[in-house]
């Protein structure tokens, strides 16, 4: 228990933080794809090339 | 991640139902209005008219569809596990240049009332603060250590201040995740006038617990503490009308639920693996930060198969209101550049099409005035485009063929349009009436005069708050960023002064509404009057709203009947403010109350 009417400035500010600190248990959060790539099936369109013939079988 | 789940039968079908309700009010619109201004003869701008009647009026069926799906519907059962809870939940308080007193006082309310239950070691307070005045936060750091003391909570209560407040609010929640999520299972998310009784927290988890796919459980808060003629206006129709329309809603979107930014739960790790929210290219307010956040994170645990619920059913949940028109018009606008900014989102990889759906109705409802505003103007110039009238269109016919009056069409439509806007309200009058739930409103002579009050008062300060949307509207559209102001709260009194400088261009943009249809279509000004002289008196109406209200009308049930965890607010925040503690019997729901 304090007093808090007699702390000083620092004092609040060194036990907000000692008092205050958050429990260390990281977890990731990876960004997510919000938006289409610019262009993309025109992009898409334009790397277009002929079908692979597979050899199997040949 | 859970596999993704289709979806059920009765929410194709309610979701049908209402587009094609919808749909046919609008059609229905568009031929009434297309008839009537082809009396004349059919010119370029009754073809736009027609669309734009089509427009709002399908958006205005949309609602009605909804409100009457709610009124037909029960709230379903859902799977909650009744055994011990496990782990431990934090409760996520963001904060952000607010009140300190009145924040932490919440907290420690709710704190008591998580308490009184026995259960209150599993839950932890994290208040993440954002502040960014020096003053405040320091405010901020000696309430936090009195809050400390008073309830002996060291350890299970937590205060961290960021050094820069990166992504806003949902930044502030990332970087809490990023460096605690893993110790909790769920977490809570609040808002800083958020309130909430220590059972509906509980109750929260345990529905989580009960059904593991559940990746978010929204809430619907209550509107509480308002005080001013426009913050209980408001805080009526959202206690009265809202249970009706949030029932529709969670029936309509099913697993694809909302996220309103706070009074719900989220499974810590499903939040963490699909909601980091990446900065959108470009500058705001289309690109950079995702304002409204919630919508998208709703979106995004549903695309990666978490379902995303809202439970009307959940007591206990509250939060406030702006308490005058310019306040809300200010919150409106971030709503505004955060809605319209889902633009750039809506078309996101694998989101399911409700989500999209969802941003959709979003943005439509900024741009539904727009559609209003320029449907009056479109009348307003039709005379400059109509051809003039042929009363001999028969060749060598010598008597004059006198064109047949379609005012009949036109009366039609406004009366539609009106039932729409105002029929669901008088029907949940109904509902109320016969669930009893009338007696909380001060019995059904009181309720069904704050329902007729309430209408009256929205048809008056609905041309005003058109008229503050159609500005965020152009605001964000010419590039204008909002940025991200503090929230304003507490009295909210305005002078006359105030409410003219924030004002004035509605008034002189009703007068010149006014009389430009004077001048170019006489016959349409009694028909202006109704949005065109609220809009004169925009000030007026603002200052005069933003007043103490002392009226019997507008009763809600928590005003005269407030609940454990208010009554636990009421009495901290005398102590804190070092005035008298008003304790009497009725105020001590437990040991928790006397010891808070």
């Amino acid at each position: 228990m304090s007093d808090i009417m007699q702390l000083t400035e620092t004092d609040i500010d060194r036990m907000a933080l000692e008092r205050g600190a958050l429990p260390l248990a990281p977890l990731a959060m990876p960004p997510q794809v919000l938006e289409r790539i610019e262009g993309g099936w025109i992009a898409n369109l334009l790397r277009l090339r002929p079908i692979q013939t597979p050899k199997t079988g040949h | 991640m859970p596999a993704s789940g289709g979806v059920g039968f009765g929410v194709t079908a309610t979701r049908a139902i209402t587009l094609i309700a919808a749909l046919a009010a609008g059609i229905g619109g568009f031929m009434l209005f297309l008839q009537f201004g082809a009396a004349d003869g059919l010119d370029s701008m009754d073809i736009v008219r027609s669309v734009l009647i089509f427009a709002s009026t399908f958006w205005l069926a949309w609602g009605a569809s909804t409100a009457l799906i709610g009124l037909t519907t029960l709230p379903p059962e859902v799977p909650r596990d009744t055994g011990p809870l496990r782990g431990t939940t934090a409760i996520l308080v963001p904060i952000y240049n607010e009140d300190p007193q009145a924040t932490f006082v919440r907290i420690a309310a709710m704190e008591a009332s998580l308490r009184a239950t026995g259960l209150g070691e599993h839950f932890h307070f994290a208040i993440l603060s954002d502040t960014r005045n020096d003053q405040i936060a320091q405010a901020e750091r000696l309430a936090f250590i009195r809050l400390l003391d008073e309830t002996g909570a060291e350890g299970r209560i937590f205060y961290r201040r960021r050094a820069q407040n990166k992504g806003r609010k949902a930044g502030n929640i990332e970087e809490f995740i990023r460096q605690s999520g893993a110790a909790y299972e769920f977490s809570i998310i609040l808002d800083a006038d958020s309130l909430m009784e220590g059972e509906t927290l509980i109750e929260m988890v345990r529905r989580m617990q009960g059904d593991p796919k559940l990746g978010l459980l929204q809430t619907l808060p209550v509107i509480i503490h308002a005080q001013s003629r426009f913050g209980r206006a408001i805080q009526f129709a959202a206690t009265f009308y809202s249970p009706v329309f949030c029932r529709g809603l969670a029936m309509m979107q099913g697993k694809t639920g909302p996220f309103w930014g706070h009074n719900a739960i989220v499974r810590t790790r499903a939040f963490a693996e699909s909601c980091g929210l990446p900065e959108l290219s470009g500058k705001p307010p289309f690109g950079g930060h995702v304002l409204s956040h919630d919508y998208v994170e709703a979106a995004l645990l549903a695309r990666n198969g978490w379902t995303v619920r809202v439970d009307d059913d959940i007591r206990g949940s509250y939060e406030e209101t702006p308490e005058n028109i310019v306040d809300f018009a200010k919150r409106d606008r971030r709503w505004c550049q955060g809605n319209l900014q889902h633009s750039k989102i809506i078309g996101a990889p694998g989101l399911k099409p409700w989500s999209r759906f969802v941003f959709f109705q979003g943005i439509l409802s900024y741009i539904a005035p727009v559609f209003w505003l320029g449907f009056i103007l479109a009348s307003i110039a039709a005379p400059l485009f109509a051809p003039p009238p042929d009363y001999f269109p028969v060749e060598d016919w010598p008597f004059p063929v006198l064109p047949v009056s379609q005012a009949s069409k036109a009366l039609g439509l406004a009366i539609g349009v009106v039932g729409l806007l105002f029929l669901p309200k008088i029907l949940i009058f109904f509902e109320a009436r016969i669930r009893g739930r009338d007696k909380g409103f001060g019995g059904a002579g009181r309720a069904m005069a704050s329902v007729l009050a309430e209408l009256v008062f929205s048809s008056l300060i609905a041309p005003v708050l058109l008229a503050f949307q159609t500005r965020s509207v152009f605001q964000v559209l010419r590039g204008a960023d909002g940025g991200w102001p503090a929230q304003v709260r507490g009295d909210g009194s305005l002078t006359f002064g105030n409410a003219w400088a924030a004002s004035h261009w509605i008034t002189t943009t009703g007068l010149v509404l006014l009389g430009a249809t004077m001048w170019l279509s006489p016959v349409l000004v009694p028909w202006l009057l109704p949005v065109g002289l609220p809009m004169v008196f925009a000030p007026v109406i603002i200052c005069w709203s933003s007043k103490a209200s002392r009226t019997p009308v507008f009763l809600t049930p928590v005003e005269w009947q407030p609940t454990a965890v208010m009554k636990l607010q009421h009495l901290i925040l005398s102590r804190w403010q070092g005035m008298e503690t008003p304790v009497e019997n009725r105020d001590q729901p437990g040991t928790a109350v006397t010891h808070a």
